[in-house]
């Protein structure tokens, strides 16, 4: 039963959406968003989980005095003092206090994170496009001309011919990869998923093949 | 010189110059000219066919994180709606920030014109679930969002009565970072045959690509660039957008400006790889002696 | 409801009366009836018209009386969709417009019911694939059951995994697992728990540290399960401790600060970055490689590919991240469904060469038939 249970609950489940997409029945699709409502449901449900373990180990990082634990009081405050004012400030959370922490502290934080992508891109384009061989060669005049493509620099270096390149390289032959893989990705997407559906696939179970 | 050393350059040198880079155009903007592509043109001529009569729902799909790309993108749209006089509806999606990049948005933008609250324009707030309720409001955009973002009941505001669902909405604009913008290319497009547009991050254009040529989507702003093309073609058709955008409080954080910033960055880059390659080539060279 | 509905009679007879749109209609052959494959929401009409300018919607549920406006549309689109109905009830429509002044209106149609159907027939195609899909796996799973041999190319990621968990226990150092960012709901998360049991098992056997940090409560939840499980099925329950898998934040770049932050400070000897990743991905490879670690990424979010080939030692590209635990694992029974997707490959990539030649040739027949909403 322990191990039969799962896969039932897996294959009417997974069969399920799969089914609505076919039957437009008002029946089947109160059902499939059911369904949806369950998974936001069982998703809330499996936070708290996760919240109990950050801070049950801060907790015990504070206590065992272990490298960097004044970090972890920073960690908890921020946490309980963000989460109440979440919680006050009701179903959107736009208590003012809530509001003012987000645009002054979260907000820039977060684009800071985001603006250090280009100082990564910066190192790993330096890294890694060397003319090594064709394709390599191929690939970096490629780049160079999709950079120079989305800057004013290129179009005046070339008068007006960089734009156009670089959006023929966009359109053509990045479009016509990218559909490749995206065709390729699915297919292994739904087979994973079939397999899934159809128990063949339970590592994920921590149950083993059949 | 050591031809080894100066290809393996410290990484800290490379974040030094991109962050002198960054910091010249901010301190001291060059003004660079910017050319509106093909992708940018496909939005901007369909709102620009657009009247009272038109609704078009924008959909803010990101967080603060990509604020410096796509506020500005949202800005320029939300103008050029407003002075064309088309009806606009918000949402947001996304779970971590979206409402509040909608309410700073529209807050901004909408203080610049004579606009009514729930004639003219509604924030409907964030609903969360994804595909579920993009799915929805192909049926009844009330009753996914019988409140809007302030709690106040939408069956009471003229603009929610007159548009029930998608067949009532001329363009949907996804303001995306991540995955939402596709779920809008190829489900609700797909779906619901309303027409899709998408404004993203830098880094996920190309993968927007496919879709546009595909049909799925009428334009396309991929990051910075694109907002600034955007901001190009607003200034060159409306005299009062020009005056807006030549306020410097508004000049400063428009994408025209910032533009000179990546500019920099991205030769900085360019001057990198040229110089990368030639020490390969060096070192090569000295390796076969 | 009655007043507002009154208010947008008289601003649709202000409109048509005043505005440029104020010609002459005549409607012919108007027509209500249930939307067909729909779940019982609305109501078709259709009319041919001639002459320009808007009509008004009118809708009542009796067949003489209590008419009133509930849409307006452009008399040259000849079709509506009425949403606001319910289901099982019998609606009569007229519609109006204006002519010289006076208010005319066509006769009266219906009675027209929604009704929820049972198929959506311009999903037939899909349906059609779908069937194929399942009826393939199924096919090449029952083949390799039979003890067909299935053969699958070498993998370079795949293969290297073993290399990967072999330095970190010689330095004597930990692996870091990070899952991506999404939720259970997505299918590369699933496969990246496959491999993170096949390495769970590997770092059981070799006695290495493995730490796995989440982002989402319910991977967090499924990959503690998954690595308790790892550990038992290898001998060595012993050995697992709940600190192995930890949650840090549901914040996509607070949780890259923290792992980047992990990787700076514990300088883990192996990195697997599996998963669905967006803006974090080069940060996170990028710190990877800073601190020297060996690196193994795989993902189907394509954006994500050329930041992870820059940055990372393997990369599982797309369609070879679903295939990881038939290819670890060499069971037939899985293997046989990769042969099944390949199978269906083919078949797209024919159909779809058959496409361009007949579009080239002026038939959209393959187009037509491929389309779906």
């Amino acid at each position: 039963m322990r191990r039969t249970l799962p896969l039932f609950l897996t294959f009417v489940v997974g069969m399920f959406p799969i089914f609505a997409f076919f039957v437009p029945h008002r029946a089947v699709s109160d059902l499939n968003q059911q369904l949806d409502t369950w998974l936001v449901i069982v998703a809330a449900f499996a936070l708290p989980l996760g919240v109990v373990n950050l801070v049950g180990s801060n907790i015990t990082k504070i206590k065992r005095k272990q490298k960097g634990w004044p970090y972890s009081i920073v960690l908890l405050a921020g946490l309980s003092v963000m989460a109440f004012y979440g919680i006050m400030g009701g179903e959107q959370g736009f208590h003012p206090k809530f509001q003012y922490m987000f645009v002054n502290m979260v907000s820039p934080l977060q684009a800071t994170m985001f603006s250090l992508l280009a100082f990564y891109v910066a190192s790993a384009a330096y890294r890694a496009f060397r003319a090594r061989n064709i394709e390599a060669t191929v690939l970096l005049a490629a780049a160079i001309i999709v950079m120079l493509g989305r800057i004013p620099f290129g179009d005046m270096l070339t008068g007006g011919r960089m734009t156009p390149l670089s959006e023929w390289i966009m359109t053509k032959p990045n479009a016509a990869a990218q559909r490749g893989i995206i065709i390729g990705a699915a297919l292994g997407a739904a087979s994973m998923q079939i397999r899934v559906i159809l128990g063949i696939e339970r590592t994920y179970l921590g149950k083993g093949q059949e | 010189m050591d031809i080894q050393k100066l290809l393996y350059i410290d990484r800290r040198i490379i974040y030094l110059l991109v962050a002198i880079g960054a910091l010249i155009p901010i301190i001291r903007p060059i003004g660079l000219p910017v050319v509106p592509t093909a992708p940018v043109k496909g939005l901007f001529n369909k709102i620009d066919t657009l009247g009272p009569d038109d609704a078009v729902m924008i959909s803010f799909d990101y967080g603060p994180s990509s604020e410096p790309e796509l506020n500005p993108m949202a800005a320029a749209i939300l103008r050029h709606l407003f002075i064309r006089k088309v009806r606009v509806l918000v949402v947001a999606i996304f779970p971590l920030g979206g409402v509040s990049m909608a309410i700073q948005q529209l807050e901004r933008v909408s203080q610049e014109f004579d606009l009514q609250y729930g004639v003219d324009y509604v924030n409907l707030g964030y609903k969360d679930g994804g595909q579920a309720p993009m799915k929805a409001m192909g049926v009844s955009i009330h009753d996914v969002f019988p409140a809007d973002v302030d709690g106040r009941p939408t069956d009471e505001m003229s603009l929610i009565q007159q548009v029930v669902n998608y067949d009532d909405i001329d363009v949907v604009i996804s303001l995306a970072t991540g995955v939402i913008g596709e779920w809008w290319a190829n489900l609700i497009n797909a779906q619901f045959g309303v027409d899709v547009a998408v404004g993203c991050t830098a880094v996920s254009a190309p993968k927007y690509y496919a879709y546009l040529r595909s049909g799925q989507m009428i334009g396309l702003l991929g990051g910075l660039k694109g907002a600034s093309e955007y901001e190009k073609l607003l200034i060159d058709r409306y005299p009062e957008a020009r005056e807006l955008y030549g306020k410097p409080e508004e000049a400063k954080k428009s994408a025209i400006t910032g533009m000179d910033v990546q500019s920099i960055v991205h030769v900085i880059i360019i001057a990198f790889i040229i110089f990368g390659n030639t020490m390969y080539f060096a070192l090569r060279r000295s390796q076969r002696r | 409801m009655r007043l507002w509905y009154a208010f947008i009679m008289i601003v649709v007879c202000f409109n048509v009366w005043f505005g440029s749109d104020a010609l002459a209609v005549e409607i012919e052959d108007f027509a209500a009836q249930d939307t067909p494959s729909d779940g019982g929401q609305s109501i078709d009409l259709r009319w041919v018209a001639t002459g320009r300018g808007k009509v008004f919607i009118l809708r009542s549920t009796a067949r003489d009386s209590a008419f009133s406006v509930v849409g307006e549309a452009l008399a040259s689109d000849g079709a509506y969709t009425d949403f606001g109905v319910e289901e099982g009830v019998n609606y009569y429509y007229r519609l109006g417009w204006m002519s010289g002044g006076d208010t005319l209106q066509t006769h009266t149609v219906g009675p027209a019911v929604a009704k929820s159907n049972w198929f959506r027939k311009y999903r037939s195609n899909a349906l059609v694939t779908t069937a194929l899909m399942f009826f393939l796996v199924i096919t090449f799973v029952n083949r390799a059951k039979k003890g067909h041999p299935l053969y699958i190319r070498r993998i370079a990621g795949l293969s290297s995994i073993d290399e990967a968990v072999g330095r970190a226990t010689e330095m004597g150092k930990k692996i870091l697992y990070i899952p991506g960012i999404l939720s259970l709901s997505e299918i590369q998360t699933i496969a990246s728990l496959s491999i993170l049991k096949h390495i769970a098992k590997l770092t059981a056997i070799y006695g290495t540290d493995i730490e796995v940090p989440n982002k989402d409560p319910l991977v967090f939840s499924a990959a503690r399960e998954t690595v308790r499980e790892a550990y038992l099925e290898a001998g060595k329950p012993d050995q697992y401790r709940e600190e192995m898998v930890t949650y840090l934040t549901y914040d996509q770049f607070a949780y890259a600060a923290s792992v980047t932050a992990k990787m700076v400070r514990e300088k883990p000897a192996t990195n697997f970055l599996i998963g669905s990743f967006f803006a974090e991905s080069l940060i996170l490879a990028e710190t990877g490689q800073a601190v020297g670690a060996i690196q193994i990424a795989g993902t189907a979010d394509i954006p994500q590919l050329p930041f992870f080939v820059t940055a990372c030692d393997y990369t599982l590209l797309g369609e070879e991240l679903f295939a990881a635990s038939a290819y670890l694992s060499h069971e037939p029974v899985l293997l046989g469904s990769i042969k099944a997707q390949d199978v269906m490959k083919a078949i797209i990539m024919v159909v779809v060469g058959i496409g361009i030649v007949t579009y080239a040739l002026g038939s959209e027949f393959i187009k037509n038939l491929l389309l779906t909403r």
